[in-house]
């Protein structure tokens, strides 16, 4: 499977900085503000998306962003398609079975919540924070805590697992 | 209208190079801490500069950029109960983000490629918005007004 295209390779740093100038160009000139440093958000653009859609819908009166009064924005449409036709040119779309689907599922639940409670995606804190906004920092720092935090939790609970397993036979011997 | 499109076209071209490099803004962390490994991380530091030297220079050429640097307006004080939702929410994101193994942007790229995990990732992604808007945005008033 794959279009008979030329392989296409880019660095984080690089796909790092198109979305950094992109964001801050469609803020600058294609009126995606206010609020400010909205250029790109995985959870602000699709609630506004699916608020926007429902609001027009069903009348359900959900609210959304001033950016997205006359139409939505379609930033999770495009990251849809945009990876999409990556990987279908690059043959990397294979269909894999779901591990852990009610972990998977209860995470993506708290994570919209946590992230629409802080106002910001890990995307847009970094974006507020390049703003000058002090409380985009203070978010940026506690997610990095966050992340920090759940990794020793993870490595001391794997230590343990250990341990309790090289202990498993020596009390087998004993009773 | 305009905003709708670049935002389309600017996702498009993002999710594009998200899938050919694998950006994501929690695993960069999380390679970091683990292994000292700055590849992912890289890309946050990209975005950091992208932004700032877009702002700079889009502000200069009379793009719309209010208000820039924050910090130096003069702002209404913040209330406590701001600062502790962002402290909670941040920990929140870092903790839920580092468990999933990645930013939803990242989700979202790999349901993509096929990846049934994370199509029940965004399943419970978008009830959770349903969720958010008929039950957590009240209680978040509600906190507010209890804590000021």
């Amino acid at each position: 499977m794959g279009l008979p295209l030329q392989h296409v390779k880019v660095s984080p740093f690089n796909a790092g900085l198109v979305l950094g100038l992109g964001a801050a160009l469609v803020q600058a000139y294609f009126k995606v503000i206010p609020p400010v440093a909205n250029g790109f958000c995985m959870v602000c653009h699709p609630k506004d998306l699916f608020n926007w859609t429902a609001d027009h819908l069903f009348n359900l009166n959900w609210g959304y962003g001033m950016a997205s009064t006359m139409w939505p924005l379609l930033t999770v449409v495009g990251v849809v398609l945009g990876a999409l036709v990556a990987a279908y040119q690059h043959g990397e779309i294979h269909l894999r079975p779901a591990r852990q689907p009610l972990f998977y599922f209860v995470n993506g639940f708290l994570m919209i919540n946590f992230g629409l409670i802080l106002g910001a995606c890990p995307i847009r804190i970094v974006l507020l924070s390049a703003y000058g906004s002090y409380l985009g920092l203070i978010g940026w720092v506690c997610i990095g805590i966050g992340v920090l935090l759940t990794i020793r939790f993870q490595r001391w609970s794997a230590g343990r697992a250990v341990d309790q397993a090289k202990r498993l036979p020596h009390q087998r011997k004993m009773t | 209208m305009t905003a709708a499109i670049a935002t389309l076209i600017l996702g498009f071209v993002v999710g594009y190079l998200g899938q050919r490099s694998r950006l994501c803004f929690i695993s960069g962390y999380r390679d970091y801490f683990l292994m000292h490994d700055t590849t992912l991380l890289k890309g946050v530091g990209g975005t950091f500069i992208g932004v700032l030297a877009g702002y700079i220079l889009f502000g200069f050429f009379g793009g719309s950029v209010p208000a820039f640097p924050l910090f130096l307006q003069p702002s209404l004080p913040t209330s406590a109960s701001v600062w502790l939702i962002t402290i909670v929410s941040g920990l929140g994101v870092g903790i839920v983000g580092a468990l999933s193994g990645g930013c939803p942007y990242r989700m979202h790229v790999l349901a993509t490629e096929g990846k049934k995990t994370y199509w029940v990732y965004l399943l419970g992604f978008y009830a959770g918005l349903i969720f958010y808007n008929v039950a957590t945005v009240y209680l978040v008033d509600m906190l507010k007004s209890v804590l000021n």
